[in-house]
């Protein structure tokens, strides 16, 4: 064969418009020997390790998350900070979680999952039924004070139990504010590792759950919890 | 934060061992303008933005002090681009005909070939539309075929 590639199939895959008339030419062999392999390993990791300096350097605190594709509750992602774990998110989009979680805690976010092993296996074996509490200190930076006394406080309730809404707000000394408390759950960061799914409605419904799977996923976290049959 | 993937880019517009200071200089640059800068969405096309801006600086200086110094030969594997045209002479002329594209299309090609990013994208992060980005993409395309045409030619009758 002495055919001549068609100039104008080669612009029309470069350009995106027709991708499966890429044919070799020289043009793009060449390119491809240059730029396909991106950087090696090595250099890779020797770039992670001044990144990762000249951010200390200039005292931007790194925050690190890691993404878990597969747990009973779905994928999800998960953030750890120097003060504790600040993130459990459902969101879908890794962009969209790495812009949320960057302007919760101004820090530079770094996707690194052996900074995550241990909070992972935690989670992981908590949602398989092996494990009943967690280790951890948790970061609730960026959240009001009043959203911080409630996200606390529910941590006192203890697996296999819940309470209400109204009985929550009195706890933390706003009888009445049973809707507030309400919304203030519905702000927690860090779902799952604070229980918030352990508060009911006052009418034995189950409320509301602003995690994946809403309220399913919240009557699914107390099942495992054994507060319901 | 796309660290490793923005690394990529660098090392693909920067050939040789400066991008790894071009990415320290690409991150501490987002976290400074964060608050004041950063978009609620697209945070990926924004970081590639700086990204473009802090390899064009790179570049420029790169240009004027440009020695040329052949890199001592590393085990040959991935190596960068200017380290495989040591190995392969014959791609010499494509990485300079690569490196004398004005830095819009060269950034353009590069995120369109080699970095998995759409017109919208790429748009972005060159502040344009995506029909200009995707200009940007067919005219260092057509440079690069003018200025390589007599090479190419030259090595195809050889064969």
């Amino acid at each position: 064969m002495t055919d001549k590639p068609n100039p104008s199939n080669h612009d029309a895959a470069w350009l995106g418009d027709d991708d499966h008339l890429l044919v070799p030419e020289p043009l793009t062999e060449a390119l491809d020997r240059l730029y396909t392999s991106g950087p090696s390993e090595t250099s890779m990791a020797a770039a992670r390790i001044k990144l990762g300096q000249a951010l200390k350097a200039e005292d931007v605190e790194v925050v690190y998350y890691d993404h878990v594709p597969d747990s009973p509750l779905g994928a999800f992602f998960v953030g750890v900070s120097e003060r504790g774990v600040v993130a459990l998110s459902f969101e879908e989009s890794e962009d969209r979680f790495q812009a949320w979680l960057q302007r919760r805690v101004r820090a530079a976010v770094v996707r690194e999952p052996s900074k995550l092993c241990e909070v992972v296996s935690q989670v992981l074996d908590y949602l398989d039924g092996r494990r009943r509490v967690f280790t951890f200190a948790y970061d609730l930076r960026s959240l009001t004070p009043f959203q911080r006394s409630v996200l606390t406080k529910v941590q006192e309730v203890p697996r296999g139990e819940y309470l209400t809404y109204g009985e929550l707000a009195r706890r933390i000394g706003r009888p009445g504010a049973a809707r507030a408390v309400g919304q203030a759950l519905g702000s927690n960061p860090i779902p799952v590792l604070i229980p918030c799914h352990r508060v009911l409605a006052s009418d034995g419904s189950l409320g509301g759950y602003s995690g994946r799977g809403g309220v399913r996923t919240k009557e699914a976290l107390l099942r495992l919890e054994g507060a319901l049959p | 934060m796309h660290r490793d993937e923005i690394f990529a880019y660098l090392w693909r517009l920067i050939p040789d061992d400066q991008a790894e200071d071009c990415l320290q200089e690409t991150f501490l640059r987002a976290f400074r303008a964060y608050e004041r800068t950063a978009p609620d969405s697209n945070y990926r096309a924004w970081l590639y933005k700086i990204a473009t801006n802090v390899a064009r600086t790179a570049h420029t200086r790169r240009r004027r002090e440009m020695t040329r110094e052949p890199y001592s030969p590393v085990a040959p594997g991935q190596l960068t681009p200017l380290e495989t045209v040591t190995f392969h002479e014959d791609l010499n002329e494509v990485l300079q005909a690569v490196e004398a594209l004005p830095h819009k299309q060269r950034a353009a090609m590069m995120m369109r070939k080699y970095q998995d990013m759409d017109y919208e994208d790429i748009g972005a992060a060159l502040e344009c539309s995506a029909a200009t980005a995707r200009a940007h993409v067919y005219q260092a395309l057509k440079k690069l075929r003018v200025r390589l045409a007599r090479g190419f030619e030259r090595s195809m009758e050889a064969e």
